[in-house]
């Protein structure tokens, strides 16, 4: 049994302590924004915040971060100014990879109210698009910390 | 209230497809008949709210938003009361006798049919409105989702709807494009928001009640089989309900996914030797390079005037060969299917599919039904690029349902993705040009050598001294008229899989000849567009096209020092697509400042999403010739996941993207793939203009790294 904070609700899981995050919220908790991609974290479609951080949940046990509060893309508010930017640019092609991106943007904006682009490279760098949706991701950064992209 | 329904068929204009009108009930009403929803293309709602089943699948090109902006332009509503769908495979949505999204056919292939479904759809609801108010049809329109005749509304979509469902149905033209609304306009994606919210139900993500998971455990090497299978410590894995065995591999089912990876990554299993054990990277290349020599097997593909006297009697020779790898398609959602027996004794299968019939018939063999058995629901795409057009994965995963007998999940882990391939085929070639004494290109022979990727991926494969297209596409039909011109292609087989992908034969063959033709540039002296336009002299269009890249490409104006641009101009998929790259290199890494793209499809439908799809294109464009590449190794594919197959990153994409589109009153072309091809060459032209260098072989990093 864990303890975690999920999107402001506090959980306790089941899942053994060795399980990765990225699983306990999929098969146990039933939050699917968050992707397998590669299950080594080179990819970054299962990105989610860890005590505001980023982290790819699918190379951390549970067991490891007990107590901690945990927002996934199900946690953002409705009117979140990274997804609003999301939406404005139009930046998603087939999507799967997107909760990630925006998960790992948070992080950024989080720590640097407003990056530039080699900011915002090396922050991104983790997450990959196989659509290619690099360039509108950077201009949607730049669009939610109140930049001219 | 309870409505009964009634569906009304009738063959349009040219009967090549069936538009139904379903008249659904309110929320909450009692359903009073059956319908069956996936044979028509329309369901109109009494709160006037429309379904629309489009023949495509949504991957992220984008044409499932161009279809329903069709759709609302032609019946006259706002874009967001038509939602999308895609339905099974049946008739009305089939094309050449089957359902798929390739080709970049999205919206070339339906433009045309989907607005006379709109255009019928709006035409049978006027004439009932117009009949139950006494009025002539000609006064009568619809407009933002009401019907109107004048000034004033006659009654809500809906109630049309109701009405037109038992009256005769009728046939009606489409508008005039210039009067649309959402089409041709920065009409946003239907499908965005959700993607934003974390919402879609991806393959990946979909669940039935009591379903288990089941991870493959697959050959590393290509048709391997099991020898023998210890499934003891997969067992021990808690949640571990089981291990299926099926030809080529097993799967782990347990009730979670992780606790079916994990059970994966404990079974032991002993692979019998096959007759590919040692094939090698360099083994499949020297073969291919031994095929460029051998005349008496070379396949004709096309041959304009006698293309050996010519190039006997130029004035100068140029000459290169070339060579690309295998490559992967990596979409981000590793494939996985959903599959359920039914009571009737068939089955129900949800996964990402780009061709549904080639998937439900699949299915149906393996399991011994009738397709009509089996019912196959395409869900949100994680990606496809020619990777979801096939059916590879799916007899595992039907055997493996069989044997479950519960709904099962069957999903390969990414070094499976990666590694049991279905890849782009590799391809040397060898490009051979006669130049006379005014350096005027007056002969071109192009040999293509390499794996058939119609003999792997086609059910039928390819017979022997047949030219498999897509190892000259491109060639074939290219705009250039280089004097006498022959295209050949020598077969030389491997067991490597292959698949269509993105933009296929222009991948390679684009980036062959525009490569070359920057070679026989520089060795006319000759400016590589100039040299362009004079190979492209007869067609005004393509100098258009060429013309626009060039000039919002900033070619041949001053660069800083250590940056260089590279041009190229690739015709595929009905359009006509040139860019221009500007790049550097700096501590040997490959730096792209810039590109810029002019693009000809004749017709703009989603002009965001086209350009978006241009955007993915030059990225995976850049990507493949950069970076891209599998090593074969004691027969398998050595690279198994993103630490070892490096796809570009965002550190790694342009600053810059630039796309400008160019539209006119010819046949609609295609955008999901014409994009990439073009990207390729302009980089590597980009460098051969910085280092004086060629690239004859791919990936450029490999090539680096070795200089």
């Amino acid at each position: 049994m864990t303890r975690l904070t999920v999107n402001g609700k506090p959980v306790t899981v089941a899942s053994e302590p060795d399980t990765p995050l990225l699983w306990v919220l999929r098969d146990e908790l039933d939050l699917k924004g968050a992707k397998y991609g590669c299950g080594i974290a080179q990819c970054g479609a299962c990105t989610v915040l860890v005590g505001g951080q980023p982290v790819r949940s699918c190379s951390l046990a549970v067991g490891d971060i007990a107590g901690s509060a945990v927002t996934t893309i199900e946690g953002l508010p409705r009117d979140d100014a990274v997804q609003k930017a999301w939406i404005a640019l139009q930046v998603p092609q087939c999507g799967f990879c997107q909760p990630g991106q925006i998960m790992s943007a948070k992080g950024l904006l989080a720590e640097t109210a407003k990056p530039d682009d080699a900011a915002i490279d090396a922050a991104m760098a983790g997450n990959l698009c196989r659509c290619g949706t690099y360039l509108r991701i950077r201009a949607a950064i730049k669009l939610a910390s109140g930049q001219a992209a | 209230m309870t409505i009964a329904l009634d569906r009304r068929g009738f063959l349009a204009a040219g009967g090549a497809f069936t538009l139904s009108f379903v008249v659904a009930p309110q929320a909450g009403a009692q359903q009073a008949g059956a319908t069956s929803p996936w044979t028509a293309y329309l369901t109109i709602g009494t709160d006037g709210r429309i379904a629309l089943m489009s023949p495509t699948t949504e991957m992220g090109q984008g044409t499932h938003t161009a279809h329903a902006a069709i759709i609302a332009d032609e019946i006259g509503v706002p874009l967001n009361w038509v939602k999308v769908d895609t339905p099974m495979p049946s008739d009305p949505f089939r094309r050449g006798g089957s359902m798929g999204s390739g080709g970049s056919a999205g919206v070339r292939a339906w433009w045309d049919p989907l607005r006379k479904v709109g255009a019928s759809a709006r035409q049978s609801l006027i004439n009932a409105a117009a009949a139950q108010a006494g009025a002539p049809a000609a006064e009568v329109s619809i407009q933002d989702g009401q019907v109107r005749r004048g000034g004033k509304v006659l009654m809500p979509l809906g109630e049309a709807a109701r009405l037109a469902a038992t009256a005769p149905p009728a046939e009606g033209t489409p508008r005039d494009p210039a009067t649309y609304r959402y089409v041709g306009k920065q009409t946003p994606r239907v499908d965005i928001p959700a993607k934003v919210r974390g919402e879609p139900v991806f393959s990946q993500d979909f669940t039935r009640p009591g379903m288990v998971y089941a991870c493959a455990v697959l050959s590393p090497v290509w048709t391997g089989l099991a020898r023998q299978i210890n499934e003891a410590p997969a067992l021990a894995v808690k949640g571990v309900q089981r291990v299926v065995t099926f030809p080529g591999g097993a799967a782990v089912i347990a009730g979670t996914q992780w606790a079916a990876m994990k059970g994966a990554a404990a079974l032991e299993v002993s692979w019998a030797s096959t007759a590919y054990d040692g094939l090698s990277s360099a083994a499949i290349s020297a073969a291919m390079l031994a095929g460029l020599d051998k005349d008496g097997e070379a396949l004709q593909a096309r041959a304009d005037g006698d293309a050996a006297a010519a190039l006997s009697g130029a004035a100068r020779i140029v000459e290169a060969d070339y060579e690309v790898p295998y490559i992967a398609h990596t979409p981000m959602e590793p494939w996985n299917v959903t599959i359920e027996t039914t009571a009737d004794g068939g089955l129900e299968i949800w996964g990402p599919f780009q061709t549904q019939d080639r998937n439900r018939n699949t299915a149906a063999r393996v399991a011994g039904l009738d397709p009509s058995k089996v019912k196959l629901h395409t869900l949100m795409l994680g990606g496809g690029f020619g990777r979801r057009l096939g059916d590879d994965g799916l007899p595992a995963a039907v055997l493996t349902a069989l044997a479950v007998k519960k709904p099962v999940k069957f999903f390969w882990r990414r070094e499976d993705e990666i590694g049991q391939g279905y890849y782009r085929p590799a391809q040397v070639a060898r490009l051979r040009a006669g130049l006379d004494a005014a350096g005027k290109v007056v002969a071109l022979h192009v040999r293509t050598a390499g794996p058939s990727m119609r003999q792997s991926f086609s059910p039928a494969g390819l017979p022997k001294g047949e030219v498999d297209g897509s190892s000259v596409q491109t060639l074939t039909d290219t705009l250039y008229r280089p004097g006498a011109y022959r295209v050949d292609w020598v077969r030389v087989d491997q067991v490597v899989p292959m698949a269509p992908w993105r933009a296929v034969g222009a991948t390679q063959n684009g980036y062959f000849m525009e490569s070359f033709l920057d070679d026989v540039a520089k060795a006319a002296g000759k400016d590589p567009v100039a040299l362009r336009r004079e190979l492209l002299a007869h067609d005004p269009r393509a100098l258009k096209v060429i013309d626009r890249a060039a000039q919002e490409g900033d070619w041949g104006k001053p660069l800083p020092a250590g940056r260089a641009r590279g041009f190229a101009f690739v015709y595929s998929y009905g359009s006509l697509c040139a860019q221009v790259v500007e790049a550097s290199l700096e501590n040997g890494e490959v730096k792209v400042h810039r590109v810029t793209c002019a693009i000809d499809c004749a017709r703009v439908v989603t002009p965001d999403g086209a350009r978006n799809q241009m955007e993915g294109g030059i990225v995976q464009g850049l990507s493949s010739a950069l970076f891209e590449g599998i090593e074969v190794g004691n027969g398998a594919c050595e690279n198994r996941n993103f630490d070892s197959y490096r796809i570009m990153r965002i550190n790694e994409a342009p600053a810059v993207i630039e796309t400008h589109f160019i539209e006119n009153d010819q046949v609609i072309g295609g955008i999901g793939e014409p994009g990439l091809p073009p990207a390729t060459p302009a980089l590597v032209n980009a460098l051969f203009a910085l280092t004086g260098k060629p690239i004859r072989k791919l990936p450029i990093m490999a090539q680096l790294a070795n200089a």
